[in-house]
């Protein structure tokens, strides 16, 4: 390994996401039966319905860099994002990363709305990969920055959304990953609770982690990333510093 | 339900099983194959229902299919308790072969891990297989010797054929000691540990390598 790949984080290889649209049409063994005549028909419908997520996506990330991924809706953001997390397995290419990563994709995922706070601060931590032990050590720090003392034995499911938010931001913030996967979540709760998001994720940020973040907001990814990713129709439009940021946006407003 | 099967196979049908308390035979055989049909039931489910957590955050797989079979397993400990209450109350009495019989058990055990995983991976891909499995249940109940003794089976082939399903050596097995208060044969033993870690393997198998397909068919 060279000098330059040394402090490598995530290698995104030449990956490509297919999904087929269709699928759900026909998967039952009835079907299979009733629809023998119709195979030609339904394999040229099944081709029609490919939908390419990503396509042939390459970037690496070393230490430190905080990656801003742009794009439109349906760009291929969150399924890249997903991909690096481990959570789906690109159809092409490859993923390789080094260190402990926290996906902040999906917050609350886990949670059982008929368990109260307390029960569900476990099970979350327990679906995120954390350990009993860990969490009872940081289970003061998690009620304490959500400020949900009052609510710990209500069900979640009488919580309000926010307060729902708060507690899995909470949760997943607690860790300290070396890689951190952010998917547009800096917008959970009141205005203060915002603030003090914020301020939680730029310390994580800035405290050297490795960072892919995802935002639709052109501040937000101006001020934190130092490296840009434009996505579009699930191909790289456009990999750089800042200045691709600004493209991006001009481009849009163009539009 | 057991006191209904109870009475209608023994009193109707005139089953009777020579020496031992009918009660009891069938009580042993129920146990076990209601843990199974329950435990793989729950576990042919478990990956289709759990689809929005497979779909948000990272876990292991298996982990669905074998939850669902320790859980069921609680409550198969609690249907010991009924069980052991026929075997003292019909006077069939017990013998130092009880410490075997976790064997059986967990032979079953692994034996319904693997069917889980097998079921599991094939309800994605095929949803009928829900309907189509409580079918295939409904059969194997009758095809089990739990409710009739295998060996009132006058057609022989069709005997033997039966000692090949897997449910039949555990519960023969736990019938051996319930019952007749005998050592199972090292056949028997053999019998129980093949067919369960065979099962286990090809269950073990088809989930690994289908697990990275199910996020495109839910």
């Amino acid at each position: 390994m060279s000098e330059l790949e040394k402090d490598l984080m995530v290698e995104v290889d030449g990956v490509s996401m297919m999904f087929n649209l269709g699928i759900e049409k026909g998967f039952s063994i009835k079907q299979w039966f009733t629809e023998i005549g119709k195979r030609r028909q339904k394999r040229e419908e099944k081709k029609k319905n490919e939908f390419w997520a990503l396509r042939d996506v390459s970037f690496k990330i070393r230490k430190g860099q905080v990656y801003g991924f742009v794009g439109a809706n349906g760009a291929g953001k969150s399924t890249l994002l997903k991909i690096v997390a481990g959570v789906i397995k690109p159809t092409k290419g490859t993923v390789r990363t080094w260190g402990n990563i926290c996906p902040m994709i999906e917050l609350g995922a886990g949670f059982d709305p008929q368990l109260t706070a307390r029960e569900n601060i476990y099970l979350d931590g327990a679906i995120m990969g954390y350990s009993k032990e860990f969490i009872d050590s940081k289970f003061e720090e998690i009620v304490e920055f959500s400020e949900l003392r009052d609510f710990l034995d209500v069900p979640v499911q009488n919580f309000s959304s926010g307060m729902t938010a708060r507690l899995a931001f909470s949760i997943a913030t607690v860790v300290d990953p070396e890689i951190l996967i952010v998917d547009e979540i800096l917008s959970v709760g009141d205005i203060a609770f915002q603030e003090k998001s914020q301020k939680k994720m730029m310390s994580m940020i800035t405290g050297g982690t490795t960072v892919l973040f995802v935002s639709h907001s052109a501040e937000q990814v101006k001020r934190i990333c130092d490296r840009v990713v434009w996505l579009d129709h699930g191909k790289v439009v456009k990999e750089g510093g800042k200045e691709v940021c600004d493209e991006y946006f001009a481009f849009c407003t163009a539009k | 339900m057991m006191t209904v099967m109870a009475i209608v196979f023994s009193n109707i049908f005139r089953i009777s099983t020579p020496g031992v308390s009918y009660l009891a035979y069938l009580m042993t055989g129920l146990t076990l194959f209601n843990y199974y049909s329950e435990a793989s039931n729950l576990a042919m489910s478990s990956v289709v229902a759990n689809f929005g957590l497979i779909n948000k955050v990272y876990m292991p797989k298996y982990i669905f299919p074998l939850s669902k079979c320790l859980f069921v397993g609680i409550n198969f400990l609690l249907t010991l308790i009924p069980l052991y209450a026929v075997i003292l109350l019909t006077g069939t009495g017990l013998c130092w072969q009880h410490i075997l019989l976790p064997y059986a058990y967990l032979c079953l055990f692994i034996f319904t891990v693997g069917m889980g995983f097998l079921l599991s991976t094939i309800a994605v891909f095929l949803r009928d297989m829900f309907y189509i499995y409580g079918i295939v249940i409904t059969i194997w109940t009758y095809l089990t010797p739990i409710m009739y003794d295998i060996n009132m089976i006058g057609n022989k082939t069709l005997a033997f054929l039966m000692k090949f399903n897997p449910l039949y050596q555990y519960v023969n097995f736990a019938r051996e000691i319930i019952l007749y208060h005998r050592t199972p044969t090292p056949w028997m033993f053999a019998g129980c540990a093949v067919s369960a870690l065979g099962i286990f393997v090809i269950g073990a198998l088809v989930f690994r390598k289908k697990q990275d397909k199910f996020i495109y068919y839910i």
